[in-house]
């Protein structure tokens, strides 16, 4: 077995009385896709908010390559290579596809106002993170919208523009949460294709929260499945589908089905 | 006539440098960064007050009260934005409404600021003060040099014209500088959406901080530039509605383009000023006296009329509106 690149050790986390991540623990194994399932109310978009510091956890660890995470605010997370994706795609509506693609570039030295000033929209990393951004358009296969405003871009291409911002800012283990929800089928099917060739071609290790059975079983390489904020199961894609407890979730939420996530992210949760 | 009376067109042009820095320093703040501060003029207000107590209860020179009254406008961005930048933008808006009101019956009710008669009685009832002692001879000075170049062009309220719009001017050059560089980028991008930039790896709360920082800077600068303009000042000057006219020479111009300030601060100059020439038949029957507070209501009126019209702004760029989060 491959070392892990994310740890999780009994990480809880409520909300007033509910146990919205109950003692989970699980482990993510360095260049593998990793899926995360469960039904509705699981606890997995909580734990991502933890992982990634957009939320604190009440107890437990998170290592990321040996180092703890915890307590650091997000943007320390994102810079030690964890970048995360949200489920509804947190695009920058008024700023240019090609701006928003710029904003992820690491090691910006304009980003200081002093820097900034003097430098202006004219520097050699600039240019270089503008010839970044439009590889990185050709690939998602948008550049004919580089200039258009990102709020005109369609569900599927906001996706798309979000997982390769998040690309920009090199990650080393990508958070992808429901990458493939409410997209049409041949752009779904492109951005597992794209989620498959970021494990493959740049070694980027990827943890994804996906309701989409088919597409998880086709491209995980392991599976953490989890109900009612506790880990049922982790394995292989086969082992956790023939799993009981996690049948039994998934026949049990069915049978409540209707039941909506009580806090999907920190904000829409007030 | 006075229509065509220069010196009043002059003071009409300071007014619109003035009231356009202001509105700059409202840009980094609200069209850059996203943060609402509706008591803005609070910087301005702290600023001139600072600089004139020092200069009168401590005869420290101009500049360097005017430097220390900058600097105070920098320490109420920290004030305002240490405790409230890490909550909801809600917050924000509340404190600085809430601080420059402060601001304003602090020194309306303490003595040592003058009360409500302001700078004149910053050294009691019984003596005049005056901090303008040593700009004088330094606007003079600026005007001897324009007058060899400009010949009776010049005169001091000319030269503050100049000075006023030249600092207008090279800030704006600047800010437009760093809006284009990444650092105005992250700006914008926390403008739109700060969670987002938190996921990318932006200390969103750090650069909100440099926005209030840099629109205290600026809003102190106009805070100098409008005491020594207008020599006196009491706490009626810096009303809150200074504050919602540096949003309107935004609006005006179009919410998201810094070079429309200059522009949208001259029509808010003519606006508010020029209304003053509204004395014809059949305004002509309301006495001067309610006639003045016309020119608040035909402010209102043209707002009205441009948002019904132009809801962008003479410059600004529809689709932006149209464009939800």
């Amino acid at each position: 077995m491959t070392d892990s690149l994310l740890v999780v050790e009994r990480v809880s986390r409520r909300f007033g009385g509910v146990r919205a991540v109950d003692d989970a623990s699980f482990a993510v194994p360095r260049g593998l896709i990793t899926g995360l399932i469960g039904p509705n109310g699981a606890g997995k978009t909580t734990l991502f908010n933890v992982i990634s510091g957009f939320l604190q956890a009440d107890a437990g660890v998170v290592t990321f390559d040996g180092r703890r995470l915890n307590k650091l605010p997000p943007h320390r997370v994102a810079r030690a290579g964890l970048v995360r994706t949200f489920q509804a795609p947190r695009i920058l509506t008024r700023m240019s596809v090609l701006e928003n693609l710029m904003l992820g570039g690491v090691r910006q030295p304009g980003e200081h106002l002093g820097l900034g000033l003097l430098l202006g929209d004219r520097s050699g990393r600039e240019r270089e993170l503008g010839a970044e951004a439009m590889t990185m358009l050709d690939l998602l296969r948008l550049t004919h919208l580089a200039g258009a405003y990102a709020g005109t871009l369609s569900g599927g291409q906001r996706k798309l523009l979000e997982l390769g911002r998040a690309l920009m800012a090199a990650p080393r283990l990508m958070l992808l949460d429901e990458p493939i929800a409410g997209v049409a089928p041949t752009l779904a099917a492109q951005l597992l294709e794209h989620i498959t060739k970021l494990r493959d071609a740049r070694g980027v290790t990827i943890l994804m929260i996906e309701h989409d059975m088919e597409a998880v079983m086709s491209i995980c390489d392991r599976v953490v499945a989890m109900d009612g904020g506790r880990v049922l199961a982790t394995g292989t894609p086969a082992e956790v589908q023939r799993n009981e407890k996690v049948i039994e979730s998934y026949l049990g939420s069915i049978r409540h089905a209707g039941r909506e996530d009580p806090q999907r992210s920190p904000r829409e949760a007030n | 006539m006075e229509f065509l009376n220069p010196q009043f067109w002059t003071f009409v042009g300071v007014v619109a440098g003035v009231y356009g820095l202001l509105a700059l320093a409202l840009y980094v703040q609200f069209s850059m960064a996203g943060l609402p501060n509706f008591g803005h003029v609070a910087f301005m207000a702290l600023a001139a007050y600072t600089m004139a107590l020092l200069v009168i209860r401590a005869h420290v020179p101009l500049a360097w009260a005017s430097l220390a009254g900058i600097a105070a406008a920098v320490a109420l961005g920290f004030l305002l934005g240490v405790p409230s930048l890490r909550l909801r933008a809600d917050y924000l808006a509340i404190a600085t409404v809430a601080g420059s009101e402060m601001i304003r019956y602090l020194s309306m009710n303490l003595s040592f600021t003058g009360g409500p008669v302001g700078s004149v009685g910053m050294l009691g009832p019984t003596e005049l003060a005056k901090y303008t002692t040593s700009w004088d001879p330094f606007i003079e000075g600026i005007t001897g040099t324009l007058r060899s170049l400009l010949g009776d062009l010049a005169s001091n309220d000319f030269s503050m014209l100049c000075l006023a719009w030249a600092v207008l001017l090279l800030f704006l050059l600047l800010l437009r500088r760093l809006e284009k560089s990444p650092w105005g980028r992250v700006m914008k991008s926390i403008r739109e959406d700060e969670e987002a930039a938190a996921s990318l790896g932006k200390n969103v709360y750090a650069f909100k901080l440099q926005a209030l920082v840099l629109g205290g800077i600026l809003g102190g600068l106009a805070g100098i530039l409008w005491a020594l303009e207008i020599a006196v000042f009491s706490p009626n000057d810096f009303q809150p509605t200074l504050t919602f006219y540096a949003y309107l020479i935004l609006i005006l111009g179009g919410m998201n383009r810094i070079w429309a300030i200059p522009i949208g601060a001259v029509l808010f100059g003519v606006l508010y000023s020029g209304t003053r020439f509204l004395g014809f038949y059949p305004l002509s029957l309301v006495d001067s006296g309610a006639r003045a507070y016309l020119r608040l209501l035909i402010v209102g009126v043209v707002l009205v009329v441009l948002m019904a019209v132009r809801p962008e702004g003479m410059f600004g760029k529809r689709q932006e509106l149209l464009l939800e989060k």
